[in-house]
């Protein structure tokens, strides 16, 4: 006999507003519904009453963890709009920034990843290296979660020096060696919680659009710093780690590699970063009538702006958002059905979502 | 045993007068010692007294009918169960006890886990069922080697009675008895529902399970019970092993610091462990019986071919 199993609308599990509505027969899950939308907060409709520097502010607050991500994509199409090139040392503390966002993203999924295993000496390990990142992203930025660091045509703060972030970036760098990425990797326990499960194939991949980290564990080689580089990605030299097998083992072995493909970024940005202005366009900022798009490679996956403007006006016309998760999560539907209820919060968990930036 | 002994077991040493704030004192090093291997500061000593305190302060949901009465029962037997079975414990020398106490104190530890998955069917709860029916599995597979290392302990003694196995420790037992010892000590995580098989309230699939549909004084009641099933399985493991002592003071002395090791190694391995499936944890102890079995026919052969 089936039963239907409620988790949400606020999960237990992930934290996060949605409602996952399970149909079981005994501990296999036969099929699942998601709803969302129960943390909508009109940020795309704000947007349009904000003036150019307000609306920078305003979509910073979209996701509380990949917050420079999104203030990189507007400020990308509203430099496609106005015309302004930001200079070459912006583009590498653009690539700094993002690099070290996907790095506190990733350490935070593992956290969450160990957590819903019921492995909580992992999830503190993990969330200690997390404090970690926020540390140097606060020696650059001066804050911890909200970075304000993008502007039309550049950025706002220097790296002064950065030899002192590359010593800060080497020291995680091997404490994740250490610990994390062994346990993900290696540890018995979490990969026999992992393997087989979740599974994804190439084929569903591609037919539910899947992007980021769950793509490229489906086989998709797909990344935009590579396929479509922005910033000064172009100059970087790193692999994308892509694996076959499409269960949630491989999500987390992508994630895993990512965190040294990043490491890898960061070390050649801190290096190599050019001297020069910070940003172009003092003067006032004139935009064209038009819409532009944007995309970037955020930890999640792709997120796309289209900004809409008016010639004269202050205010865009239209700010439009596709997160990630939007994406992503259509999937969850085919990776829990036959899969067992203790694993389905860990299969739901590897896509990373964030329902919070997707509802906005 | 005569009346007054047995009531100053019962209700003073080792039974609830010593065993309440015993639980509580379990409790705490069981938090703490998962914090601080966690990185964290963990609670105050005081905190699971002030958490029944506070528990016993607030109002339950008015429940009507046989169900409300039965949800109200469970913990109550659990309570008086589990504080039994500690009472039952022969700690101190000469201590009484009757033949066959060893196959009371096996039921009374059984009936908390019974209640637990009671209570979760009365709550009517889809989680609260859930855990019980987790429960039930996972009791179905550990009891098979807790029940054989039990009575591989009595054969290897001759005896079910409690006080004659606590002495035993002291006249050098055979490996039988260490192998009974060792498997009871395996079945512990299980049997107090932490790490590796923390299944039945895995809070991050079920909410808490058979506990879902609790709260105030009753939720306090069934954490009572948890405390005091620590005290009781940590317990019976300290009197199998410790050594057999004249003096009650420090047979006490030796109970407490045995037990409290106990409670250490098992919150140890709490803290390094993720939660394993039910079908694993089914499949391990399942492995076990296997292992514990073939090894107490072999080892009863043994004994028999030499004596």
């Amino acid at each position: 006999m089936s039963y239907k199993i409620p988790m949400g609308p606020y999960h237990p599990a992930l934290e996060e507003p949605y409602k996952l509505d399970m149909i079981c027969e005994g501990e296999t899950v036969i099929d699942a519904n998601l709803h969302i939308g129960f943390n909508f907060r009109g940020i795309e409709h704000l947007a349009e009453t904000r003036n150019y520097i307000q609306v920078i502010a305003l979509m910073e607050r979209v996701c509380g963890i990949c917050s420079n991500i999104h203030t990189l994509t507007l400020c990308q199409a509203m430099e496609q709009l106005t015309g302004l090139n930001p200079p070459p040392r912006a583009q590498y503390i653009r690539v700094v920034v993002a690099e070290l966002e996907r790095l506190h993203s990733h350490v935070l999924w593992a956290g969450i990843a160990a957590k819903l295993m019921g492995f909580k000496t992992m999830f503190m390990t993990c969330f200690e290296l997390r404090e970690k990142v926020m540390d140097v992203l606060q020696a650059i930025s001066g804050n911890r979660v909200n970075y304000s660091m993008n502007r039309i045509g550049g950025v706002n703060r220097d790296i002064d020096d950065p030899l002192a972030v590359l010593a800060m970036v080497e020291q995680l760098e091997r404490e994740m060696v250490r610990t994390v990425i062994p346990i993900f990797t290696t540890s018995t326990t979490a990969t026999s919680r992992c393997a087989g499960i979740g599974v994804l194939t190439r084929e569903k991949a591609i037919s539910c659009g899947v992007v980021g980290p769950t793509a490229r564990a489906s086989g998709l080689p797909q990344d935009l710093r590579r396929a479509a580089p922005y910033a000064a990605y172009a100059e970087m030299e790193f692999d994308v780690p892509v694996q076959q097998s499409g269960d949630v083992k491989a999500r987390l072995l992508v994630r895993a590699l990512e965190i040294i493909e990043s490491c890898r970024i960061l070390r050649q940005a801190l290096t190599k970063m050019p001297p020069g202005e910070l940003s172009t366009g003092d003067e006032k900022i004139v935009f064209t009538t038009g819409t532009a798009t944007s995309r970037v490679e955020a930890p999640r996956g792709e997120v796309m702006y289209s900004v809409s403007w008016r010639e004269g006006s202050r205010n865009p016309s239209r700010v439009h958002v596709r997160t990630p998760t939007f994406t992503n999560m259509p999937a969850v539907r085919w990776m829990v059905r036959g899969a067992r209820l203790a694993d389905t919060p860990l299969i739901q968990a590897s896509i990373d979502p964030c329902y919070s930036c997707t509802d906005r | 045993m005569n009346l007054t002994t047995a009531l100053a077991r019962l209700l003073i040493f080792p039974g609830l007068l010593f065993a309440v704030p015993a639980a509580w004192f379990f409790l705490w090093v069981e938090r703490k010692t998962v914090a601080l291997m966690q990185g964290r500061i963990g609670p105050p000593f005081m905190q699971p007294f002030y958490d029944f305190i506070k528990l016993l302060g607030k109002s339950t949901p008015p429940r009507n009918g046989v169900g409300g009465l039965l949800m109200m029962m469970w913990p109550l037997l659990a309570v008086s169960a589990a504080a039994g079975a500690v009472g039952l414990l022969p700690v101190l020398p000469s201590s009484g006890g009757f033949e066959g106490d060893l196959i009371l104190l096996l039921a009374l530890l059984e009936l908390p886990s019974m209640c637990v998955i009671a209570a979760g069917f009365s709550s009517r709860s889809i989680f609260g069922e859930i855990g019980s029916a987790r429960e039930a599995a996972l009791s179905v597979s550990y009891n098979v080697v807790f029940l054989l290392a039990i009575v591989s302990i009595a054969a290897s003694q001759h005896t079910f009675r409690l006080e004659a196995l606590a002495s035993a420790a002291a006249d050098r037992p055979s490996s039988l008895y260490w192998l009974g010892v060792l498997a009871i000590l395996v079945c512990l995580p299980a049997k107090l529902h932490i790490n590796p098989f923390s299944l039945p309230n895995a809070e991050q699939e079920i909410y808490s399970g058979p506990m879902t549909e609790y709260a105030g004084p009753e939720l306090a009641m069934w954490e009572l019970s948890h405390g005091l099933e620590w005290v009781a399985a940590t317990g019976l493991v300290a009197t199998l092993a410790a050594p057999h002592l004249a003096a009650w003071w420090l047979a006490a002395m030796v109970f407490v610091a045995l037990s409290f090791v106990v409670v250490l190694l098992l919150s140890v391995t709490a803290a390094a462990t993720a939660r394993l499936q039910i079908d694993t944890t089914v499949r391990f102890y399942w492995q076990c019986t296997l292992i514990f079995a073939v090894l107490a026919i072999s080892s009863a052969l043994f004994m028999r071919f030499k004596s």
